[in-house]
């Protein structure tokens, strides 16, 4: 690998890694390493909004929140600790609100979400007829770093519970820079604490603890180097199934205890700068194509990366 | 090298898997020794009833007859035979089983305090008792339909309860345990009489009260009654002829109870918009504003615009608790309510915020008077009361919280005042904004109606139980959807209402 085409595999590797924690909070799922020594940064913007949703499995819209929309700013770091060992952290800044006029008049929140922490192991890479395979095994942590309320959907910046998600990757790229890639993530969610000492879920709770039910994802992706490697593109599809939880009830607000299940399908392109060593920019489009008690989320994004060796 | 990340790896399982919780859905206590016994309570007042020997049952068979000696022997068979899970649910219903069928109830609300969505068109529907399945179900659970059903399912248990004491003291037929040695009780119940059965009064009279306030539960309440009965005889403490007695007073009292909820003007509540209309109508002519819902769609309707008509427990002319008016829109004294609640909107803080939420009991919760009843529950168990002064704790808590909403609604429909969402431009609220005017404050009311009751009643704890109304009541001036008025003036306005329960409990003889 030349050193530019480890710096767009470190803007790669950190892209996917924060796209997917801002709709779900997942873990590195590409199939990219960085080095030894290697670091890559990222600064994301994306905005999300959505005016319809799904009840159960009834797709509604509600004047009461009208348009919700959802900013949000993310500083990301990726680090080579060892060739087949890469750390990640990164630490969404969001902010939501409703459109006006909207029934409702809730005012929006912001702040930071979760602090994430992952670990990304290759235990395969090797020649497979004219391509190469490889696959990967993550794990992440995630843990709310602010006092955020959850229990205020479907403004709360998060689900406000620590996350474990254990991820196997597996990827096969031929040798004229097709690539293929399928994941499967188990994530573990645990409880959020909300500022009331009774709810409703299937039957009365008293307590203020709410189980955030944990859940199974599973993306396929299919991308293409472009460019002599300078461009990559993917669409992907990916999808998440809760194990456990409510339904939302009818024209009533969400809560943390939700069932939450999504399709989504996305498009990402991202391009590196030859004047400038180790910038890049990243551009992603995505939405929920059907889901339960999940909002019809469309979201844009760019960010701007750059790739540089931590130490010698 | 490899070792330590896989070490890593799973010490870092180990310690988040060890971290599952298990959630309350009841609350959990052990039955206890009653703290007394009370055997004058059969010549308590009631509040339905004139005395307790209104319901009549038939004097209990001779300890020494064929039947009776029968019963004891089906008693021991059932309890030889009793399966793992009978245990479970003598243990979960205990002997104050009060406590019990008051958390259904609490349940059952939440369920169904859900509101009504907009049709397609932009119209809304209503939950209609005559056909409950809806959709909307029947009923909408509001405060306003919470308080009455706590407020009559803890009237029929108290008075069916003055009933069966008068009873049980009258015929003084001892415990199945007290008769027959071998049966090893497992209630620690030292209410000795047992004929007729308490917690059969209790399990019919809950049962037949909260069937008719959520019909679509016909089914979940029958089998909830079914296996309290049963664990009556598990339990060792009555045997069946206690227990058909006990069903015999509950049915009395919940049909005299239903007999007054089917006329007491709650049908009427509901109004349609020609009445709703001209009540704004007539407070904008007498003071120059009006309440406007300002939902999208608009709610044609209020909630329960004449609830402040429902006929009250313990007040005769619902005018008599009526508060003063409230400042007028654009007055000096309404302005500085504007700055203050507009600071309140630019300094959320974690206190205020934690204070709007916790008393918050909006849509789909138990409602603030289920709050209040939580709340009785920890106390009473506390205390170890028995089931009879449970009841009458629960039964002035609830009929002063209902007379409260009465006179909450009436004020709310006479002076029809705006909520801040719609004088004041662009505001926004982090609690819901409900659909009926807002002075004076609903929660206020609520809170301190039943606040002075549990003082009443648990006079060491008075400042707390009062502490916390105040908290309810300015949790709405920091949730963004009242006026500080609306919550001072309430929460006076809670405080005169209760205070006519309380002059009737300081009477019915059992203080």
């Amino acid at each position: 690998m030349t050193k530019r085409n480890i710096y767009l595999s470190a803007v790669t590797a950190i892209f996917i890694f924060f796209i997917d924690h801002h709709l779900s909070a997942q873990t590195p799922s590409d199939a990219i390493m960085m080095k030894a020594k290697q670091a890559c940064v990222l600064l994301d913007y994306n905005f999300s909004s959505f005016d319809h949703y799904w009840e159960g499995e009834f797709k509604r819209d509600n004047q009461t929140i009208g348009t919700v929309r959802r900013h949000s700013w993310m500083p990301m770091m990726a680090i080579g600790i060892f060739n087949d060992l890469n750390l990640f952290v990164g630490l969404p800044h969001i902010s939501t609100s409703s459109s006006n006029p909207n029934g409702g008049k809730f005012a929006g929140v912001s702040g930071f979400q979760d602090l994430t922490l992952a670990l990304k192991y290759r235990w395969l890479d090797k020649g497979l007829g004219k391509g190469r395979v490889s696959s990967f095994a993550t794990v992440g942590f995630s843990t709310p770093i602010s006092n955020y309320l959850s229990d205020y959907m479907p403004y709360s910046l998060g689900f406000g519970a620590p996350e474990l998600s254990y991820r196997a990757i597996v990827q096969y790229e031929a040798n004229k820079g097709l690539y293929v890639r399928a994941a499967g993530t188990y994530v573990w969610k645990g409880y959020t604490e909300a500022e009331r000492e009774y709810y409703y879920n299937n039957g009365s709770y008293f307590t203020a603890w709410m189980d955030v039910p944990s859940a199974i994802t599973a993306e396929l992706v299919l991308g293409q180097w472009l460019l002599d490697r300078a461009l990559q593109v993917e669409i992907s599809y990916w999808s998440q199934t809760s194990l456990s939880g409510d339904d939302i009830r009818a024209y009533n607000a969400p809560q943390p205890t939700n069932q939450v299940n999504m399709h989504r399908v996305g498009l990402f392109a991202h391009y590196f700068f030859q004047p400038v060593p180790g910038l890049g920019i990243v551009a992603y489009h995505n939405r929920v194509i059907h889901g339960r008690n999940a909002p019809e989320f469309n979201t844009i994004g760019a960010g701007v990366t750059y790739f540089f060796n931590y130490r010698k | 090298m490899k070792n330590i990340k896989i070490y890593s790896l799973v010490s870092l399982l180990l310690i988040l898997f060890s971290c599952e919780k298990d959630l309350p859905i009841y609350f959990e206590f052990q039955g206890y020794e009653f703290a007394s016994t009370d055997p004058n309570g059969g010549s308590w007042t009631p509040i339905l009833i004139s005395e307790g020997s209104d319901i009549s049952i038939p004097a209990p068979e001779e300890v020494t007859s064929d039947t009776y000696v029968q019963e004891l022997e089906d008693l021991k068979f059932a309890m030889a035979h009793s399966a793992e899970e009978d245990d479970k649910a003598v243990a979960y219903w205990t002997q104050n089983p009060i406590i019990r069928w008051n958390e259904i109830a609490l349940e059952l609300i939440a369920k169904y305090n859900i509101i009504p969505g907009p049709n397609p068109d932009g119209t809304y529907p209503s939950p209609d008792p005559a056909s409950p399945i809806g959709p909307p179900a029947f009923p909408f659970a509001h405060p306003p339909y919470a308080v009455r059903a706590l407020a009559y399912l803890s009237v029929a248990q108290f008075d069916g309860l003055i009933s069966a004491w008068h009873y049980k003291y009258q015929y003084n037929r001892a415990a199945p345990f007290i008769q027959d040695e071998s049966i090893r009780p497992i209630y620690r119940d030292n209410i000795t009489p047992s004929y007729p059965s308490d917690g059969a009064v209790i399990a019919r009279a809950s049962r037949e009260i909260l069937t008719a306030m959520f019909p679509l539960e016909a089914n979940y309440l029958a089998e909830q009654e079914a296996e309290h009965l049963r664990c009556l005889i598990l339990s060792g403490v009555n045997v069946q002829s206690d227990v058909d007695a006990g069903v015999m007073i509950g049915d009395a009292i919940a049909e005299v109870a239903l007999t007054r909820a089917a006329n007491d003007g709650m049908k009427n509540a509901q109004a349609p918009k020609s009445v709703s209309d001209s009540l704004a109508a007539a407070a904008l002519d007498r003071f120059g504003w009006q309440w406007i819902n300002q939902e999208i769609p608009q709610r044609p309707v209020g909630l329960t615009p004449l609830y402040g008509k429902v006929k009250m427990w313990s007040i005769e002319n619902v005018e008599d608790t009526r508060p003063i008016a409230p400042p007028a829109i654009g007055s000096s004294e309404y302005e500085a309510d504007v700055r203050t609640l507009k600071e309140y909107e630019k300094n959320v803080t974690n206190e205020t915020r934690r204070i709007a939420n916790f008393w918050q009991d909006g849509l789909g919760t138990y409602t603030p008077p289920g709050h209040w009843n939580e709340i009785a529950i920890r106390y009473i168990t506390r205390d170890r009361m028995n089931p009879l002064r449970s009841a009458r704790t629960f039964a002035y808590l609830n009929i002063a919280m209902m007379d409260g909403g009465i006179s909450c609604w009436d004020a709310k429909y006479y002076y029809h005042y705006p909520r801040p969402i719609q004088t004041i431009e662009g505001f926004t609220t982090i609690a819901g904004t409900p659909n009926f005017p807002a002075y004076t404050s609903g929660h206020s009311v609520f809170s301190a109606a039943g606040a002075e009751v549990l003082s009443y009643i648990f006079p060491a704890d008075a400042s707390t139980f009062r502490g916390w109304a105040e908290e309810a009541a300015i949790s709405r001036v920091y949730g963004g959807i009242h006026w500080t008025f609306d919550a001072t003036v309430g929460t006076a306005q809670g405080i005169d209402v209760a205070s006519y329960t309380i002059a009737i409990a300081q009477n019915d003889g059992a203080d």
